[in-house]
């Protein structure tokens, strides 16, 4: 029992690399909230290029469907290698290959579109969820009145659509989040890098335990939060019915 | 084309209207003329095509075959042809028919007022202050001037639809279409839905009214047309169509409605 602690709650091994530990997470946060957000919005331009209509944008939608296939298809890990590896050798302005933009190292970038490319294609999945659970009628209504397929979609179907998948959306975020450790093994600082050269060094683990701690700080209210929008969603449906409290 | 110079006086008028959803073959050759200022009700029983020719006429589910007049302006060129939306007048047509459906189909996150509003500020680009102050107007014209800024599923189903009618004038439509709009009302509701809907009629709006209301086709209709099986069966004055009918299966259909 004494070695479990010692070996994960050492709280003077904690203490002693807090600060270090603290900026690894810091930038797990900062890539978590660039990433989490381009892929937000790349996820919303795929699920609305796999919806455009019309015979001309055959090829759009072919392309789009399968860029979302390939790349839930292929672990995020090996994307982060495959850019990181090779982005540098690219015939490409230096400023895109070798980025350093906001001060951030270049392997922060990678990470940044790694994630990016991977979780915009589960999300413009969960988009996708989203728009097809809008009634038709809505899409009519709204062509009826002389929108267009892109007004309607902006004005009508799109708001609509992502407050029915809020919930789904957060949640891929905080499962971007905890894969953002994963750019670790391009020698990104975050979190679970830093702590594990100190347990490297150290020879033992507290510190990337320390690390797990605020990780939970951060998740724990998320997924709660998801929990409750889920539930007030479903009660929206279900009105009039008696309510289950959750738990 | 000679049917172009024809159409001159008509409202809107339909030639051989074919339609079909894969097998089935829902409209079979579909001629109607609409003067301006009538009001025609469409009656038949239901899967006789009457919701699918309302929808033929704005586009929504454009004709494989025949040809669409709004006004003499041939909105559906080369039906079934290669051109697809680009043979069709959208702009043209939506701006100038309006449509007002079952459900309602307001958008919930908006509320009466932005309903109304919306399409005028996005489509035909009016100020939002102008917008608004019609959408204003069109909503106290059908009683609704307490409910501006009610979400719609605040609404009893008599509101939303008087909403959606609303919604539909504020883009100024010269032909109004109205799909069954009393279906899905509780009856204590219906009557507050037809009074709107008589008032237009009264204002001269041309009217396209697919309808169960026998009383509602009765008093101001101008035209009857009773719908079976994708065809036009029968069509004439009310009193002639819905007193007098010549078919078989316009007075089953009359007599079955009439036993309710």
């Amino acid at each position: 029992m004494n070695e479990i602690i010692s070996q994960y709650f050492d709280l003077s091994e904690m203490s002693k690399h807090f600060d270090q530990v603290l900026d690894g997470f810091v930038l797990t946060l900062e890539l978590s909230l660039i990433a989490g957000t381009l892929a937000l919005l790349w996820g919303l331009i795929l699920s609305l290029l796999r919806q455009v209509p019309g015979k001309p944008f055959l090829p759009v939608r072919f392309l789009t469907v399968a860029y979302i296939d390939v790349f839930r298809g292929i672990p995020l890990l090996m994307i982060i290698l495959l850019i990181s590896g090779s982005l540098a050798f690219l015939p490409l302005p230096d400023a895109i290959t070798i980025p350093h933009w906001l001060g951030k190292p270049d392997t922060f970038w990678y990470g940044v579109m790694a994630l990016t490319i991977t979780y915009g294609a589960y999300m413009a999945e969960v988009y996708r969820a989203g728009i097809e659970a809008v009634p038709g009628g809505q899409m009519e209504a709204a062509r009826s009145l002389g929108m267009s397929h892109g007004q309607a979609m902006r004005n009508v179907i799109v708001p609509q659509a992502v407050r029915k998948v809020f919930a789904p959306l957060l949640n891929d975020f905080i499962a971007l989040m905890k894969d953002t450790t994963l750019v670790g093994v391009i020698a990104l600082n975050e979190v679970a890098h830093v702590g594990r050269d100190i347990q490297g060094e150290a020879f033992n683990s507290s510190a990337l335990t320390l690390g797990a701690i605020m990780f939970l700080i951060v998740t724990l209210p998320l997924a709660r939060l998801v929990d409750k929008l889920i539930s007030r969603e479903q009660s929206r449906f279900t009105r009039g019915a008696p309510r289950v409290e959750a738990l | 084309m000679e049917s172009t110079a024809l159409s001159g006086g008509a409202m809107l008028r339909l030639e051989n209207i074919h339609k079909r959803f894969g097998k089935l073959e829902v409209l079979r050759g579909i001629n109607l003329e609409v003067k301006r200022g009538e009001v025609v009700c469409v009656l038949g029983p239901s899967g006789s095509g009457k919701s699918t020719l309302l929808r033929c006429v704005n586009l929504l589910e454009p004709p494989e075959q025949g040809e669409i007049f709004v006004e003499g302006h041939d909105i559906c060129k080369g039906p079934g042809s290669a051109a697809g939306e680009a043979g069709w007048e959208l702009d043209f047509v939506r701006q100038r028919v309006g449509i007002v459906f079952q459900q309602f189909n307001l958008f919930p996150q908006k509320t009466a007022l932005e309903n109304v509003s919306l399409a005028p500020e996005r489509v035909l680009k009016r100020p939002p202050k102008e917008a608004r102050a019609k959408g204003t107007a069109l909503l106290e014209r059908v009683g609704l001037a307490d409910k501006l800024d009610e979400y719609p599923d605040r609404l009893s189903g008599g509101q939303q639809q008087r909403v959606a009618i609303a919604r539909a004038l504020a883009m100024d439509p010269h032909v109004m279409l109205f799909d069954e709009v009393t279906s899905a009302l509780d009856p204590e509701l219906v009557k507050e839905v037809l009074d709107a809907m008589r008032e237009l009629a009264n204002e001269g709006m041309t009217m396209i009214v697919v309808t169960h209301e026998l009383g509602f086709a009765r008093e101001v209709g101008d035209q009857v047309v009773f719908m079976d099986d994708g065809v036009i069966v029968e069509q004439g004055k009310p009193a002639d169509v819905l007193d007098n009918p010549r078919e078989e299966r316009t007075k089953r259909f009359l007599g079955l409605v009439l036993e309710r």
